[in-house]
Parts: C-alpha cells; structure tokens; sequence
C-alpha cells in the first residue's frame, strides 16, 4: 500500500479556505448586473412623468384662476378626465376646495392618479 | 480485488473537480446576455428623453408667460413644433453628428361629439409601420380652436393631448 502524505495539510486547508472566499465575491459579481438592471427598470417604470405632467396642468389651471374659489371649470376637467383615459389608459381626477387653515385660505387640490400598475393620491395645499 | 491505494488522491480530485465546475459557473453566469425582452430598457429611456423635451417645450421662458408648446398649438405652426422638437430631441453635448431620433406628432382633443381624436401636428419625415416607437405625451391647454384643425375641433377654451412617437431612425 503506497503511503499516504500527510504532509501540509494546513496549505491545502488554507488553499480550499481562500477558494471558497473567492467564490463568495464572485457570487457578489454574479448578483450585481441583475440586482443594477431590476433597480433600474424599476426607476424607469415608475409613471413619474405621467403623474407630474397631470399635477402640473392641474396646478397650473388654478394658479391660473381656471379653478377658484371652488369653482372648478368643469370643461377643463372632463377634457383631461376623457384624454387620460382614452389615450393613456390611466384613470384621473381632481377637485379643489377652499379651506381655511391657521386663519389662511388656501386651494386645497385632492389628485387621484390610477394607470393600472400605479396609484397615485396627493393633496396639497397651496 | 478493488485496489484502495490513493484515496486521499481520489479525494483531492473530486474537490478540485468541484472547484472548477463552480468557477466556471459563476464566470459564465455573471456575463448577462442581451435578449429581445431587455430592448424595452432602452425604450423606457426613449421615453424619459421624449417626456424632458415636451416638458422643456412645455416650460414658460418667464413666469406667466406661455409656452412655446401652447403657442405652438393655438397657431397651429407644426412647422416651428418640429424644428424645436428635432433641435432638442437630437442635439448631443458633444461636436459631432447630431442624433439620429425620428419622431411624428398628433394632437388628441375632445370633440364636438363628445369622442376623442387625434389628428396629425407634424412628423419629421415618412413612416414604415414598422418603428420601433414609444409614446410620449402631454396636457396643454389652449384658449380655443386653433386655426386648421378638424371641423369638429371645439372653439372654447380647452385641454389637448400632445402625443408624439419618438424612436431610433
């Protein structure tokens, strides 16, 4: 029977120890193009610029004076209403109301956005 | 007779063996391949890059002063939307060719009737049907019906859609 070397049996613990770290920063690697692409697919889908283009052109309309004193110009509404959904799938509404706070009167703009994948509700003050 | 010589050897090998396969592995899983479902990727940035250039148009050059988007729209001028349009959508910050983004606008509105249309506002060139395009729009309210629209274009003051298919020619 052919004698076993035991010799440097430390190397090759030390040897399989480095091995095993080595393949653990490689799974980091593994993991980062997928974990960087889903974020970023993530961010990109999120309808930031539907949701700001509506709450824009709202803001605008009563900065404007087209919505005021709770009067809300009901073309102006029922348009961007039936754009949304026709075009872009997306159900909107808005209303606005003047409240008093701490003495002040100020716009109170309730925004709901709806596009099936993203809901989106704000109220603001202004 | 099974021969037990060197099975500390034997051993060895397998672990090697399994330290090679694991390498291998990992270094052929970390590249990742481009598949047609990853294309709408580039699309989404499509889209960011439209969605900035609607909003630039979009953006007043002084406070309560109109756009250039909405005076664009209440003269009807496709002509001045597309230079502007193509001037943004294409310019790069470095020397060198333009970019090569084609786009075609419409105007969506709610008619007489009640439906919504959508009508044409400028292209910069023919379509194949076969574009690659995303869809970017925009609300912008006009104080009436711009002069050569459809007849059953309102004449009060309204809100339109700006629609514009933008991809890579």
């Amino acid at each position: 029977m052919a004698r076993l070397d035991d010799d440097g049996q430390w190397i090759v613990m030390m040897g399989f120890l480095v091995a095993v770290s080595i393949f653990f920063l490689a799974l980091v690697i593994n993991q980062a193009t997928l974990v960087g692409q889903t974020t970023a697919e993530g961010v990109l889908e999120f309808p930031k610029s539907d949701i700001r283009d509506f709450t824009e052109e709202v803001h605008t309309l009563v900065d404007t004076g087209d919505v005021y004193n709770s009067t809300i110009n009901e073309t102006l509404r029922r348009d961007i209403i039936a754009l949304e959904e026709a075009r872009k799938n997306t159900i909107v509404n808005y209303s606005v109301q003047q409240v008093d706070i701490s003495g002040k009167t100020y716009n109170e703009t309730i925004y709901h956005f709806n596009n099936g994948v993203t809901v989106y509700d704000a109220t603001v003050h202004y | 007779m099974v021969g037990d010589d060197a099975q500390l050897y034997t051993m060895e090998g397998i672990a090697a063996a399994f330290v090679i396969l694991m390498t291998v592995y990992l270094v052929a899983g970390t590249t990742s391949i481009y598949t047609p479902g990853d294309s709408h990727i580039s699309d989404m940035q499509l889209e960011v890059l439209g969605n900035d250039v609607l909003l630039v148009m979009d953006t007043p050059t002084e406070e309560m002063k109109e756009s250039n988007l909405t005076l664009y729209l209440r003269t009807w001028n496709a002509t001045d939307f597309e230079r502007n349009f193509t001037s943004l959508l294409r310019s790069r910050t470095t020397d060198g060719p333009d970019d090569t983004l084609r786009f075609a606008a419409f105007v969506s509105y709610n008619t007489t009737a009640g439906t919504i249309n959508t009508t044409p506002f400028g292209s910069d060139g023919g379509r194949t049907g076969y574009e690659q395009a995303v869809r970017v729009t925009r609300l912008v309210t006009i104080p009436g019906r711009p002069p050569e629209t459809p007849g059953d274009f309102r004449e009060i003051k309204q809100v339109v859609m700006v629609e514009v298919l933008i991809w890579r020619g």
